[in-house]
């Protein structure tokens, strides 16, 4: 597993949409920190950036990488190593891969420009989605045989995480606003990674707004200690399950 | 009485002829409240060691100095000064002991029905209500510390609390742990200036029926509720900083019923509302800064004739929120940080208006749930299609000539929350300068961040100077 992980990582570090990842977040978040005068509202900026982008950029970067390796990965399959050795070195290269350009494209801008814990959080969370999209990436290439169809159903799941999901949300807010909605509305919104991700910023950001009475709720759940580990549990689901059935169709999957 | 006259030494006064000053040490044999029913008006006490015998009364023009560890402890029984007499001073004691009751305002220093009373250096330590002023003309209260202890409303009272007073000056003090720090009630033609007042279990300030009164550079911290002003004419409010006052209900500034107010050259900062307005006329609110608030400002539909000019809004969850259609107050001239504008005559002041109540902001008046969404790429593009057609929020609350620079600001606010985790270090080769061509007409801004304009180097962008002396 452990040569499959090296020699995935060298490939990636030769490819260029790696690199411009870590270019691309580079020079969006050095652009926001210029253009604002005030590192506190590039932030709030590279907050959605990073909401949208982020996901969308590792889901499709994923799916393209494992189609574009599937030669190497049939190459791989008929040595004599178990499938899973295959697959777990090609995810553990792809995570540290894209862990590695985002911390240089994100991590290190916020660390120069706005060394806060907000920023600390933003760039946590924004490794987070990055792992939990490489991994549902991971499980739509493997699934889809057409590259084509695997983009696709890759930008719906986008859409659908990043759009989709909020709209709805909102709609059954409001539609159902005169019942008690209040014990569902903390699950509902922690169950979309990305609002998710975007709650436990926006608990550093905006915390002024929480302490209010609209925020009381999210504030007194994912605020605290306890509410912090289940986020994390979360996100950490969302990466272990997409895995798990990754490895599951891959050892199956006639290559 | 000639045993105790040999403890007293009666020196000659300065001041006028016939007045003389005593000094009184504790523990010696008499007590001071002898000494003090010995003196005529004019003269001097000066007070050494701790006095605990009670309530002490003043009831005759004086000036009580305390000495070297000088402490008046009230044992738990009525007021422990209790001053009813014109022009006395009272300065440099630790006051303590003052009895707790809400019926009788038991407190630190009571001072009743008189006139040209000095508070003066004391320590106020745990007193019911610590400074007590009660009918009183022409006070000055001046570099008192005032602790209470944190506890319950109903068995904590206010810090200086001024009732039925005129001409009162409150400067530099400190007050911690009231109920309210400063409350004023029916107190016209005074001044509070310098003030620091911070952990107050209500508001660190607080006004109710007061006229022609000023508060200025003052401090007002984590109060429970910020700093109130209610029923009350011609205040005005310059140069205080709001910081920190978070909660429910909780407010940087509250202003009810306020006629002809003028709100000038404050800070808010950190507070989950910095301004909440409700039914108030002719409010002048210039220079004001807004930063990383919840909600920036809260104008009630009944507030009419306020006017909003030069104040800065930046890092706001919320800049303006509203709870009708008809907004009878005027905006002109303010730096948003939302402005999504242009300045195509280079005047300094967008060319489009800005609307400062987002979409976003009704959905979460209407909806608090709906605050889960804040800053999510749903909410921006709904909050964007509104401010370019606007539908649900009200056609005349907009800013026509926004500022696109923050104005420049005398006394710049202290950023509280956002402290750096380490320090600015010198990572030169990673600032922006070296991103951005220096020819893209994005100089103007790069003026107004503190450390850029060092940075544009002539040597790294030889077009730089080129650019640079617009304005």
């Amino acid at each position: 597993m452990l040569k499959v992980f090296k020699y995935t990582l060298i490939d990636l570090a030769r490819n260029r949409f790696v690199l411009g990842y870590a270019l691309l977040m580079l020079l969006v978040a050095q652009g926001l920190f210029a253009l604002e005068g005030d590192p506190t509202k590039a932030l709030l900026s590279l907050v959605q950036v990073v909401m949208a982008l982020v996901p969308l950029i590792a889901l499709v970067f994923t799916v393209v990488y494992m189609y574009d390796t599937l030669e190497f990965t049939q190459l791989l399959a008929v040595q004599p190593m178990r499938r899973s050795a295959i697959l777990g070195g090609q995810l553990l290269a792809l995570a540290a891969a894209l862990l590695l350009a985002q911390a240089i494209g994100l991590g290190l801008p916020l660390l120069v420009h706005s060394p806060t814990v907000a920023a600390l959080v933003l760039s946590l969370s924004g490794s987070a989605l990055v792992l939990v999209f490489a991994a549902l990436g991971a499980l739509i290439a493997l699934k889809q045989r057409e590259k084509a169809r695997g983009v696709g159903v890759a930008l719906a799941i986008w859409f659908l995480f990043v759009l989709v999901y909020d709209a709805l949300l909102m709609w059954g807010m409001f539609t159902l606003s005169d019942h008690p909605i209040e014990p569902f509305v903390v699950p509902l919104a922690g169950i979309n990674p990305i609002d998710l991700a975007r709650i436990m910023v926006m608990l550093q950001v905006d915390l002024a707004a929480m302490m209010g009475y609209s925020g009381a709720i999210y504030k007194n759940f994912f605020g605290s200690v306890g509410g912090t580990i289940v986020a994390a549990l979360i996100l950490a689901l969302w990466v272990a399950v997409p895995v798990l059935f990754a490895f599951r169709v891959f050892r199956r999957k006639d290559l | 009485m000639r045993e105790l006259l040999i403890l007293l030494l009666a020196c000659l006064s300065v001041t006028h002829v016939g007045a003389r000053t005593w000094r009184y040490r504790s523990g010696a044999g008499a007590s001071l409240q002898t000494v003090i029913n010995g003196t005529a008006a004019g003269d001097t006490v000066l007070v050494e060691g701790t006095v605990s015998e009670g309530s002490i009364r003043v009831d005759r023009p004086l000036v009580l100095l305390g000495g070297a560890d000088a402490v008046i402890d009230g044992g738990g029984e009525d007021d422990a000064l209790l001053i009813t007499a014109d022009h006395v001073t009272v300065k440099g004691f630790t006051i303590r002991g003052s009895r707790r009751s809400n019926l009788d305002d038991m407190s630190g220093i009571k001072v009743n029905e008189c006139r040209g009373v000095v508070i003066e250096d004391n320590f106020l330590d745990k007193c019911f209500f610590a400074i007590y002023l009660s009918g009183v003309k022409d006070a000055r209260v001046q570099g008192n510390t005032v602790l209470g202890e944190p506890g319950e409303e109903d068995h904590m009272a206010n810090g200086i609390h001024l009732w039925k007073c005129s001409k009162a000056t409150i400067r530099n003090n400190r007050i911690e742990h009231h109920r309210d720090g400063i409350y004023f009630e029916f107190v016209t033609d005074s001044h509070i200036t310098g003030n620091t007042s911070l952990h107050n279990l209500r508001y660190g300030l607080h006004f109710m029926f007061s006229h022609r009164d000023a508060y200025e550079d003052n401090h007002f911290e984590d109060n429970g509720a910020g700093v109130a002003v209610m029923f009350s004419k011609e205040i005005a409010m310059r140069r205080n900083r709001f910081l920190a006052n978070r909660g429910a209900s909780a407010y940087g500034l509250l202003l009810k019923e306020i006629n002809d107010g003028e709100i000038i050259g404050n800070t808010f900062q950190d507070n989950t509302t910095g301004i909440m307005i409700d039914g108030c006329n002719r409010i002048n609110v210039r220079d004001n800064e807004f930063r990383l608030n919840g909600w920036a400002l809260r104008l009630f539909a009944n507030a009419i004739d306020c006017d909003f000019r030069g104040n800065t809004f930046a890092g706001n969850t919320f800049d303006v929120s509203t709870n009708g259609s008809l907004i009878p107050n005027t905006m002109n001239g303010n730096y948003w940080d939302r402005y999504a504008g242009y300045d195509l005559d280079r005047d300094g002041h967008g060319d489009v208006p800005h609307r400062p109540l987002g979409f976003f902001t009704l959905l979460v008046e209407m909806q608090p749930y709906a605050m889960v969404f804040s800053r999510s790429l749903f909410v921006s593009l709904l909050d964007r299609a509104e401010r370019l057609i606007p539908s649900l929020t009200p056609e005349s609350m907009k800013d026509d000539r926004p500022l696109m620079r923050p104005p420049v600001r005398k006394n710049r606010a202290v950023a509280v929350a956002n402290k750096r985790l380490f320090p600015h270090s010198a990572f030169v080769i990673f600032h922006s300068s070296f991103f951005i061509p220096a020819g893209m007409g994005l100089n103007e801004k790069w003026r107004t961040s503190e450390h850029s304009v060092v940075l544009v180097h002539p040597c790294i962008f030889p077009l730089g100077g080129r650019y640079q002396d617009h304005g």
